[in-house]
């Protein structure tokens, strides 16, 4: 059977009214790159909010024209899928801080017709938020059926569905954590001073430059490292070497350094360093518990945070782990069901067998797919 | 794989108290959780390690977690349920007494049902074949067998006496579909299962 490719389109939201940040710091206006699949049905409650993770975008499913390759979770969202968008209305959007559309390091500052780099405020999880809310009340959605992601996209899930329980009918939380442990943060600063330790990197002063390829490229190698398992490394490269007659010492010549120069060089395509050092820097600093109980700057509106964190009540939760993902260990979920637990939350756990590492959440569609369709089913 | 003994959910239903809070065991495809959520408004949650048994709770809108009880339980804190409920489960488990100690202090009081290899058929099976019946082993060979543990149910009894535990209600079951809550003579040799609920002395 020849499928014709269903084709999407990324869409801009441009708000050209002031985003305040955790931080306190404003931005005066946003750009939030969005995609979505399916329709909104009459009663506007069947979204589902799909959030990305550190490498990902606005563009989860389906194809962009000309594309070969589909959006970065396509074989969980599309009609009979995990997220069927036969019932659902599927929305995923660019983080903030990002470079793929939604305003981030890279974009002009207004007020100096340059790139902000380094001037771009500091970034947290909570400011992802608040920017698909923005998004969120553009489309005229208030109640959504689900927030799901994995990875980063998890802690982004949490932190949502924390803040604003009575949106929510459900959570799913993906390979992720409540917060990063030390080994968690040291693979990230070992990434982020790659970026910086590469001299056009310049302070983040390099748009009318060459932009440090070379750090970034190394950034992603180490954490393309820590996606997979060392069983399944050695399954896929063991020691095979490419081109065993070179005779130039120290280029690339086993199968693993021509992977992992792949992933680098490719990367660094499609991402901006600085948006690599404000991601990785929101995420090591996201604390889910503590940012509970702390004062929170959005939402000056008298709500008392016990009472809001009591509609959490009965609402349901999954949350799936991977048994070989050693960057977010099964532990880390655990401690996500129990919390949640603590909330009266009705929360699931399943830790799925599997050799692929911390990519599992992406390419081990299969059982995932199966749990997250028995999940939506009682409730819609 | 599991039978699941249906028998069972009436008494169980009958000694766990409207709304509370109870932790299944080895729940299976949830079906004793979704009783006891429809007729006791218990809110509950269970403990499976199967893939396909996880599938089903989950798609019944359950809430279940993917543990091994033998190792798992101590993630959950002190009292943090009124029952834990191991039903037609003893029998798969490595250390059943650590389990249990476990179950009495994550939950006011355990129910526990056992299958009696005490019973007279159990007992003639080996005399007479030099082996065990298939039923007793839960199907399966000598060596693929889920059963690890073969207990009479005065042994467990007196298990439970040494650590610390006391039976507070009990049910034993007899050929004929016969029930009694009293220990009958030689109920050792004639019960096939009992079902007990449980404290801590």
């Amino acid at each position: 059977m020849n499928h014709t490719p269903v084709l999407v389109e990324t869409q801009l939201l441009s708000l050209d009214r002031p985003f305040r940040f955790e931080s306190g710091d404003i931005l005066p206006r946003v750009d939030i790159a969005y995609e979505t699949y399916g329709r909104l049905n009459e009663r506007r409650d069947n979204a589902v909010l799909i959030e990305h993770a550190l490498s990902g975008d606005a563009h989860a499913a389906f194809y962009h024209k000309g594309d070969r390759k589909p959006g970065w979770w396509d074989c969980m969202i599309g009609p009979g899928k995990a997220f069927d968008t036969d019932r659902y209305f599927v929305i995923c959007s660019n983080v903030i801080g990002g470079c793929r559309g939604t305003s981030g390091p890279a974009s002009i500052d207004p007020a100096t017709d340059r790139p902000y780099g380094l001037t771009f405020p500091p970034l947290s999880v909570r400011d992802m938020v608040e920017v698909q809310r923005v998004l969120l009340r553009h489309l005229g959605i208030d109640r959504l059926t689900c927030i799901a992601g994995g990875s980063m996209g998890g802690m982004q899930a949490l932190q949502f569905f924390c803040d604003y329980p009575f949106q929510f009918e459900s959570f799913i939380c993906i390979a992720s954590s409540m917060k990063h442990s030390a080994q968690q943060i040291a693979f990230n600063e070992v990434g982020r001073r790659a970026i910086m330790a590469d001299p056009r990197w310049n302070n983040g002063n390099y748009y009318d430059s060459a932009p440090p390829e070379g750090g970034l490229s190394v950034a992603r190698m180490i954490g393309h490292i820590t996606y997979l398992s060392e069983k399944m490394m050695q399954e896929k490269f063991g020691r095979l070497k490419k081109d065993k007659e070179s005779r130039v010492v120290f280029r690339p010549s086993f199968e693993v350094e021509h992977y992992l120069d792949y992933q680098g060089v490719s990367f660094v395509k499609r991402f901006d360093a600085n948006s690599y050092l404000y991601i990785t820097n929101a995420i090591d600093n996201f604390d889910l518990k503590t940012s509970l109980s702390s004062r929170d700057r959005f939402r000056g509106e008298g709500r008392q945070r016990g009472a809001h964190l009591d509609s959490m009540r009965g609402k349901r939760g999954l949350v799936i782990s991977f048994s070989s993902d050693w960057l977010y260990p099964p532990f880390q979920s655990k401690e996500i069901v129990q919390l949640f637990s603590a909330f009266n939350v009705q929360v699931s756990y399943t830790e799925i067998a599997t050799e692929h590492g911390h990519d599992a959440f992406l390419t081990d569609y299969a059982r995932p797919s199966e749990i997250i369709r028995g999940f939506l089913s009682p409730l819609s | 794989m599991y039978k699941i003994p249906a028998q069972n959910y009436p008494i169980i239903q009958e000694w766990i108290a409207h709304g509370s809070r109870v932790l299944d065991l080895g729940c299976g495809d949830g079906s004793l959780l979704k009783t006891l959520a429809s007729t006791r408004q218990v809110e509950g949650i269970g403990v499976e390690i199967s893939h396909e048994m996880i599938l089903k709770c989950i798609s019944k809108g359950l809430c279940v977690y993917q543990a091994d009880i033998d190792k798992d339980l101590s993630e959950w804190d002190d009292g943090s349920f009124d029952y834990v409920v191991l039903n037609a489960t003893l029998q798969v488990i490595t250390r059943p007494c650590r389990v249990i100690e476990e179950m009495l202090r994550v939950g006011r009081f355990a129910i526990i049902s056992i299958s009696n290899f005490g019973y007279a058929r159990n007992r003639l099976r080996v005399l007479a074949q030099g082996r065990m019946s298939s039923s007793t082993r839960l199907s399966g060979e000598w060596h693929d067998t889920p059963v690890l543990r073969y207990v009479s149910l005065r042994e467990f009894m007196s298990s439970i006496r040494e650590i610390g535990v006391e039976i507070m209600d009990a049910r034993y079951f007899f050929p004929f579909d016969i029930m009694s809550d009293t220990r009958w003579p030689l109920y050792n040799l004639l019960a096939k299962e009992g079902i007990f609920r449980l404290r801590r002395t």
